[in-house]
């Protein structure tokens, strides 16, 4: 049935769709440089190091827009976890996914504009958007700027240490999105979550 | 750079001429009222040949003395000399300068002087011999070895202690004195040298300054031990002089004016030219099709030992030898070649008015005007010459990074608008490395002295040929070259091109340097020949022969701990090495020629940023490498060689282990750890999503 108010607003959908184009093209052109001789989309590395600059520009920017209408709208209390969220309402959630949603149970949380994410939504959340996230943002302008500030970048470790840095934090946002993918296929219908993402009409 | 000359002695009238001749030098064109050609230069002044008492050689007969007659009140000949061309090292002998600069303590100078070469398997005179085992190449020795390329004066006129042979001071300081012996290879005794007989190799500026040079008659002259005559013999050519009995040379009265100065169009003296540079240094031509680097049968540095051919024609036009798929080669061996560069344009005298290095980085300035008197360099031009430094520079130090670097003449940063973080590509990478990327000529691969062949001598394996390098039908595939990372003139490490030339010696242990050929000699064979065949020790025939009796080249090979051992034994045995040891050396030979346009340079960026980088290519050493003996490179153990794969090759992975490349180089923990999430993440959705399906919920 559909809910009277709509669960993400339009700013939410615009930014979530954009935010997840820009990784996965990140993600695409990320592969092309790691993977040169494997991935030789593009064209070449030079315009995959270009594009995935691009991207990352953009997506910074998308992350700024992202945050200031969080915090402006007075919606980032949606990403705040409660002391609860981190004991009882995490392990019956993980208990829903494991074990319950085999068994046909119902959510454990009923989700409406006020509340949108499940506690482990803002555990993973909380350490995506404030770790990894501003990571992969300082690793790659670093990288991004290695011609520009060559004394800052050597400084910090140079190559040897921001490749691998960035590389790992590229592979635990790919290890995220697929089980992100996968875990919005949960819902009342393996599409119901998309659609609602992508029309803003809630489900039940 | 400037050299500063602040007190020497030019006689006024001597120095009103040469001001007169520099003055005629730069406006000699602009009194006829033209902008003088690029390239254009006034012919030298005519000159007297003398004799070394100053007399001119049409009336005495006598040797040319270049003391006497480009010296003398012109050029200020013992400055000229006083450099690395004559010698070699000699007055560099600093063992702080030899450490800091990695070179063995073995070797006596940061030259050829008391240097050990992997390739003669020879060392040239060293100070210290304390018994007549210890005497490998003395002086004299050196002058009839090599002294058809090195150029006289220096280490070939004066000995050990400064004193000028032939003058009263100049006597042995002993029996084994390196200066005035030589060693009889057959006997093994250490015997005289008669200075008076072959007299002295005064410094041969014809040699250079020359276009018609013959630098093959001045060897036959050297070799013969007729030093004495041999700057006359580099004159052969220009019929001036005409070789006569007994090693004695005579002048011809025709290439002479009545004031009985030399003909200056016969002589013409000039600049050196590529032809006379290539006549030691390797193959240079400005364009010419047919390139014949073996044309005196010896060593050819640059082009044996990496293929340097710097000459201006097309490869696609070249008639001898057969270039291998030379029809898609529609460029020049080298493209400074081809645009009329002359090997002084980068190798130039760095007190040069015309040429040097006017900056001065220290105080931030790009053009700093010269103040050197165009008179004082004619004077004293600084034969030092500007120099790069690539491996395996070990000899003349002092001089490394006086040339202009690539960047001080390209404009770098505006030619290469398509690369993406251009400064780390510069930082990183010599330009050679894409502008060399594959060498179209045969060089050197091995010199394997650890096991002589029947002809007394190493076995030698070049690359890039398929056949003989002087048969002129042997098809010359070239080569691909390795890569390995060295110090650029601000001391970045920058990966460079460069051919590889795998030794294999004997190193004495006791003694702290290798062993010398002839001590292999006596351990591998019964007697020196004396004009027959050399004969292998019953030995080595039972131990490496076939059936026959009969060491074949397949069959000579350390492929056993015992065949090491038992050749050790050998040198205890016959040639008195306590405590031999078999080792081998793996030596850089990089490219700084041979360089092609931005047309035929490296542009694909997964040429070295992929897993199958150009970078990590393996190149291969020699067929017969030991096994689990020390390899050097570098001056010091290292892990170089991967005995993986059909033949030994080069393993650089430690050498550009500083260097992170995208996509070539790997975090393996980051690797592991990443795919483990992604694999996680999969594995995860696909079980859990499977018992969804399998238990029918959405």
């Amino acid at each position: 049935m559909k809910s009277e108010t709509p669960l993400y607003s339009l700013h939410e959908r615009v930014w979530h769709w954009l935010q997840a184009l820009a990784m996965i093209l990140l993600i695409l052109t990320g592969l092309a440089i790691h993977y040169p001789d494997r991935f030789g989309i593009l064209g070449s590395l030079a315009n995959a190091i270009r594009f995935h600059a691009w991207l990352g520009g953009a997506l910074i920017l998308n992350a700024f827009l992202g945050a200031f209408y969080h915090l402006t709208a007075e919606k980032y209390h949606h990403f705040l976890p409660r002391m609860d969220d981190f004991t009882g309402a995490a392990v019956r959630q993980a208990r829903f996914y494991l074990y319950g949603i085999f068994r046909g149970e119902k959510h454990p949380l009923d989700l409406d504009p006020k509340r949108k994410l499940n506690p482990l939504q803002k555990i993973t959340y909380l350490v995506l958007l404030n770790l990894l996230l501003p990571f992969q943002i300082v690793t790659g302008v670093l990288m991004w700027g290695a011609d520009r500030w060559p004394d800052l970048f050597d400084r910090v470790g140079g190559l040897w240490l921001l490749g691998p840095a960035h590389t790992l934090g590229a592979y635990l946002f790919l290890a995220f999105l697929i089980g992100h993918i996968y875990l919005a296929t949960t819902g009342p219908t393996p599409l119901a979550l998309f659609r609602e993402m992508t029309t803003g009409e809630g489900v039940e | 750079m400037s050299v500063p000359f602040p007190h020497f002695p030019v006689r006024a009238g001597a120095r009103y001429a040469l001001i007169a001749l520099a003055a005629a030098l730069a406006c000699g064109s602009a009194l006829a009222g033209d902008a003088p050609p690029p390239g254009a230069r006034l012919p030298h002044p005519a000159l007297v040949l003398k004799d070394d008492a100053g007399h001119n050689v049409l009336q005495s007969g006598r040797p040319i003395s270049t003391r006497q007659t480009c010296g003398g009140d012109c050029h200020d000949y013992d400055f000229i000399a006083n450099s690395f061309h004559f010698q070699q090292g000699k007055t560099e002998m600093d063992r702080s300068l030899l450490s800091s600069h990695g070179i063995a303590a073995f070797n006596s100078s940061p030259g050829m002087f008391g240097k050990f070469s992997i390739i003669p398997n020879r060392q040239l005179t060293h100070a210290g011999i304390a018994s007549p085992d210890d005497a490998d190449m003395s002086q004299p020795e050196w002058l009839t070895k090599c002294g058809g390329c090195h150029t006289g004066g220096g280490i070939s006129e004066f000995d050990l202690r400064g004193h000028r042979f032939g003058s009263p001071d100049a006597k042995p300081s002993g029996p084994l004195d390196p200066s005035y012996t030589i060693r009889d290879r057959e006997k093994g005794t250490v015997i005289p040298w008669d200075w008076e007989k072959s007299g002295i190799a005064e410094a041969d500026c014809f040699l250079c300054h020359v276009p018609k040079a013959s630098r093959a008659e001045r060897k036959k002259e050297t070799a013969a031990g007729n030093f004495r005559w041999a700057n006359n013999a580099t004159l052969s050519d220009t019929g001036i002089v005409t070789a006569g009995v007994n090693g004695v040379f005579t002048y011809n009265r025709a290439a002479f004016r009545p004031d009985g100065t030399v003909k200056p169009e016969l002589l013409d003296l000039t600049d050196p030219t590529l032809e006379n540079c290539a006549q030691c240094h390797g193959f240079t031509a400005r364009n010419t099709t047919s390139i014949q680097p073996i044309q005196h049968a010896d060593i050819m540095r640059g082009t044996e030992k990496a293929g340097w051919v710097f000459n201006g024609a097309k490869i696609r036009d070249t008639e001898s030898p057969k270039i291998v798929g030379k029809d898609h080669m529609n460029y020049p061996w080298d493209v400074h070649a081809a645009k009329g560069m002359l090997c002084i344009d980068c190798h130039f005298s760095p007190n040069n008015p015309g040429r040097m290095i006017q900056e001065d980085p220290k105080k931030n300035l790009r053009y700093k005007p010269g103040t050197l008197d165009p008179a004082i360099y004619l004077k004293r031009p600084d034969h030092n010459f500007a120099r790069g430094n690539i491996p395996p520079e070990t000899v003349n130090v002092t001089r490394h990074n006086t040339m202009r670097s690539c960047g001080e003449c390209h404009e770098a940063e505006k030619l290469h608008a398509f690369l993406p973080y251009k400064e780390r590509h510069f930082q990183a990478l010599a330009c050679q490395t894409c502008h060399t990327p594959a060498v179209h000529f045969w060089a050197y691969r091995s010199d394997d002295w650890g096991f002589l062949m029947d002809t007394g001598t190493s076995r030698v394996t070049f690359r890039g040929i398929e056949g003989s390098i002087v048969d002129p039908e042997s098809d010359v595939t070239g080569y691909k070259p390795a890569y390995i990372p060295t110090p650029d003139k601000s001391g970045h490490m920058k990966i460079r091109p460069t051919n590889l030339i795998t030794g294999v010696y004997w190193f004495d242990k006791t003694k702290g340097r290798p062993v010398f050929t002839w001590q292999v000699q006596q351990a591998f064979f019964e007697s020196l020949p004396e004009g027959g065949e050399w004969k292998y020790r019953p030995e080595i025939v039972k131990a490496f022969g076939d059936q026959d009796g009969i060491v074949d080249i397949p069959q000579a090979v350390f492929d056993t701990p015992q065949k090491i051992e038992l050749v050790k034994g050998l040198l205890q045995k016959y040639g008195g090495v306590p405590d031999p040891e078999l080792r081998i050396e793996v030596v850089p030979w990089a490219m700084s020629h041979n360089n092609v346009g931005k047309g035929q340079a490296v542009k694909e960026c997964t040429a070295c940023h992929a897993r199958n980088s150009m970078l990590n290519r393996p190149l291969d050493l020699n067929t017969f490498l030991p096994r689990n003996v020390p390899v050097i490179y570098g001056g010091k153990r290292a892990s170089v060689i991967n005995y993986q794969g059909k033949q030994p090759s080069f393993d650089n992975r430690t050498l550009l282990g500083p260097f992170y490349i995208i996509g070539n180089s790997r975090s393996t923990f980051v690797e592991w750890l990443g795919w483990l999430a992604v694999a996680g993440s999969l594995l995860f959705s696909l079980v859990h999503g499977g018992i969804r399906a399998w238990k029918g919920r959405s």
